[in-house]
């Protein structure tokens, strides 16, 4: 189907729009960022969001939508930026994404609506990830919630439980409200958010956006339950058969850390990822003493990893006070699967880069406690499936160094305990459960979306699964209610 | 009696047939860890090893030593320096795929040894290699599967 055109409001002639430079977003100084815990990047002003908007040259044909997961409306949104209706550009993203403030921050733009962008041809492309920024947090600084965007729909009488308040859960959640259905979000952990808050960083994330971003569902009708680990206080099918929820949606996310499987792991000293940040994060270990995380404060810390993942581990050690922090990476830079924006901040706040080398065993001292690593260095061979050159160990190459700490992040599966205790549902060899492309299990009524399917992947690509999830789950009670009438 | 020996002591269709209760035993011991695997998951992968050494198996019983192409794969290493998991109950992916990789990673060994003993013997030698060879084909597979899957480094 054609798509109709939005208004235009830009009033700058088009071959001018060509030159207008790609605005650059300010950031904290890199030297105080790396001891504070503050957003590094600090958002657009409002006369650059109107400048950086004015440089889209509105194709016919744009390929920006086709680049994003969840189909913002992007040439419609950034019009009335060029309008200064921020407000009006805010609702209109909220159309197709209920949490732009976070997709603003830590969606890879650079590698979907922006890869794709026109301008990007020749020159820059458009910053669509900051106008999303920008206008998200204009809407939130001047109170225009998504409850006075959508309303308040008619109930329809029917249940629906979200296991896991991550971004698949909450784009779920967001878009079965608006259906009118009573919608109640289940959380294992103290608070709301799943990787949004114990995985990222209050420096590239701040814990009030996301706080802000639950509050806005919540004042939408969206019932939060915290502290309910689906599975064990209540397992899916008492959900179901005694609480009387008609459909449930599994958004567990893939948070089981792995490790390397070598000698030295179990050793004080070696995090996974996922605790080290978790710690820091989601238990406030930046904010020790005042909160009671202890968080070791390392001479030498190495991350063992290349993903954004890593970054954040690499950059909360530094902020914590290791005197030296490194990466440790057994591809070269440019295999890197980190944001090139994560890999930049992290160079400029001092971060070292080891790249093709891989740990082999980890040293302790007679207390236990890592002091060394062995390493080999790795050389690249010929490109994998992915495309990625592949490494391989250089024979001869081992040499040891000083470390007392280490994070492993070389990746994340799924938590067994749904599958361990609804053998109903159907998972595959990896353990992440097998759902169709709208999100149906083998179980009726059940769905599932994001990483817990899909493996690791991003924020943009679970709240896309979500949604399709939500259409597929409202589906399914409509045709509940027709088949019971 | 040393495996040389009594190699040395066979006809071809008798070392074949060693070569056969070799992969017997392999499929022996997947088929026991499929059946007392805890997991899904777990039992999902043991039966992908029980398929991958029956069809080995099948295909060294109709094996003509004309039609070998030599082809030795890359040796990725991946798992060389990983700890060996013992075969329990319990075992994750992970772990089965680094156990079947290291077992391969020693069966290629073996045929590799032998390879290089009967350097002399051209049918000996080239059976041998291609034994080698093929064991060292499914490491690669392993290897490649558990860097797909366990070093995604995201």
């Amino acid at each position: 189907m054609k798509r109709e055109r939005p208004q235009s409001f830009n009033t700058v002639p088009m071959k001018e729009r060509l030159t207008i430079p790609r605005q650059d977003m300010p950031e904290q100084d890199a030297t105080l960022r790396s001891a504070n815990f503050l957003e590094v990047n600090l958002g657009l002003t409002p006369e650059q969001a109107v400048i950086e908007a004015q440089r889209c040259i509105e194709c016919k044909n744009p390929t920006c939508m086709e680049g994003c997961p969840v189909n913002i409306k992007i040439p419609d949104f950034i019009q009335l930026i060029c309008n200064e209706d921020f407000i009006g550009a805010a609702k209109k993203i909220k159309e197709d994404n209920s949490l732009p403030a976070i997709c603003g921050r830590v969606c890879p733009q650079e590698t979907q609506c922006e890869e794709i962008c026109v301008m990007g041809k020749r020159f820059e492309p458009v910053a669509i990830g900051r106008l999303e920024r920008f206008v998200a947090d204009y809407a939130m600084q001047h109170g225009n919630g998504s409850e006075e965007i959508f309303g308040k729909p008619k109930s329809t009488g029917q249940k629906v439980a979200i296991v896991g308040s991550g971004p698949a859960g909450l784009a779920v959640a967001s878009d079965l409200i608006k259906e009118g259905h009573a919608v109640t979000v289940f959380e294992a952990l103290h608070e709301f958010g799943g990787v949004l808050v114990y995985g990222i960083p209050e420096f590239r994330l701040p814990k009030a956006i996301l706080r802000e971003e639950v509050a806005t569902l919540e004042t939408m009708g969206v019932k939060f339950v915290k502290n309910f680990i689906v599975g064990r206080t209540m397992t899916i099918q008492e959900l179901m058969a005694d609480e009387g929820y008609d459909a449930v949606f599994l958004g567990l996310g893939a948070g089981l850390p792995r490790f390397m499987n070598i000698p030295g792991e179990n050793l004080n000293g070696v995090y996974s990822a996922n605790e080290f940040l978790t710690r820091s994060n989601l238990m406030r270990g930046y904010e020790f003493p005042e909160w009671d995380t202890p968080l070791y404060r390392a001479k030498h810390a190495i991350i063992v990893g290349g993903g954004n993942t890593a970054m954040d581990a690499v950059r909360t050690s530094k902020r914590l006070g290791a005197d030296e922090a490194s990466i440790v990476y057994r591809r070269s830079e440019e295999e890197m699967p980190a944001r090139n924006e994560e890999i930049h901040h992290a160079k400029e706040e001092g971060v070292k880069f080891m790249n093709l080398v891989n740990p082999i065993e980890f040293i302790g001292d007679d207390q236990g406690s890592v002091i060394a690593a062995k390493c080999l260095r790795m050389e690249l061979g010929e490109p994998d499936e992915s495309g990625r050159r592949r490494p391989v160990p250089m024979e001869g190459s081992e040499f040891i160094m000083d470390v007392d700490m280490v994070v492993i992040a070389v990746g994340n599966g799924s938590n067994p305990l749904i599958s361990q205790t609804t053998p109903e549902i159907e998972t595959n060899k990896w353990g992440n459960i097998v759902a169709d492309e709208d999100g149906r299990t083998s179980m009726d009524g059940v769905f599932a979306g994001g990483d817990i399917v899909s493996g690791g992947a991003t924020v943009i690509l679970a709240m896309g699964a979500g949604r399709k999830s939500a259409i597929a789950i409202n589906d399914y009670l409509k045709a509940k209610v027709r088949s019971s009438a | 009696m040393s495996l040389k020996d009594q190699v040395k002591s066979m006809d071809m269709s008798g070392i074949v047939e060693m070569c056969i209760n070799q992969e017997q035993q392999a499929i022996d011991l997947y088929t026991l860890a499929r059946d007392q695997a805890k997991d899904e998951s777990a039992r999902q992968k043991f039966q992908e090893l029980v398929d991958m050494e029956t069809v080995h198996k099948v295909s060294l019983g109709n094996f003509e030593i004309e039609n070998y192409i030599e082809l030795p794969p890359a040796n990725l290493k991946v798992t060389d320096y990983l700890m060996e998991p013992e075969l329990k109950d319990n075992m994750t992916t992970q772990e089965i795929l680094i156990l079947a990789a290291k077992r391969e990673d020693k069966t290629a060994r073996m045929y590799q040894d032998l390879a290089d003993h009967f350097h002399f013997d051209k049918e000996l030698n080239t059976f041998f290699q291609m034994m080698a060879d093929e064991e060292l084909r499914h490491k690669h597979d392993l290897e490649t599967e558990y860097e797909n899957e366990f070093l995604q480094e995201g």
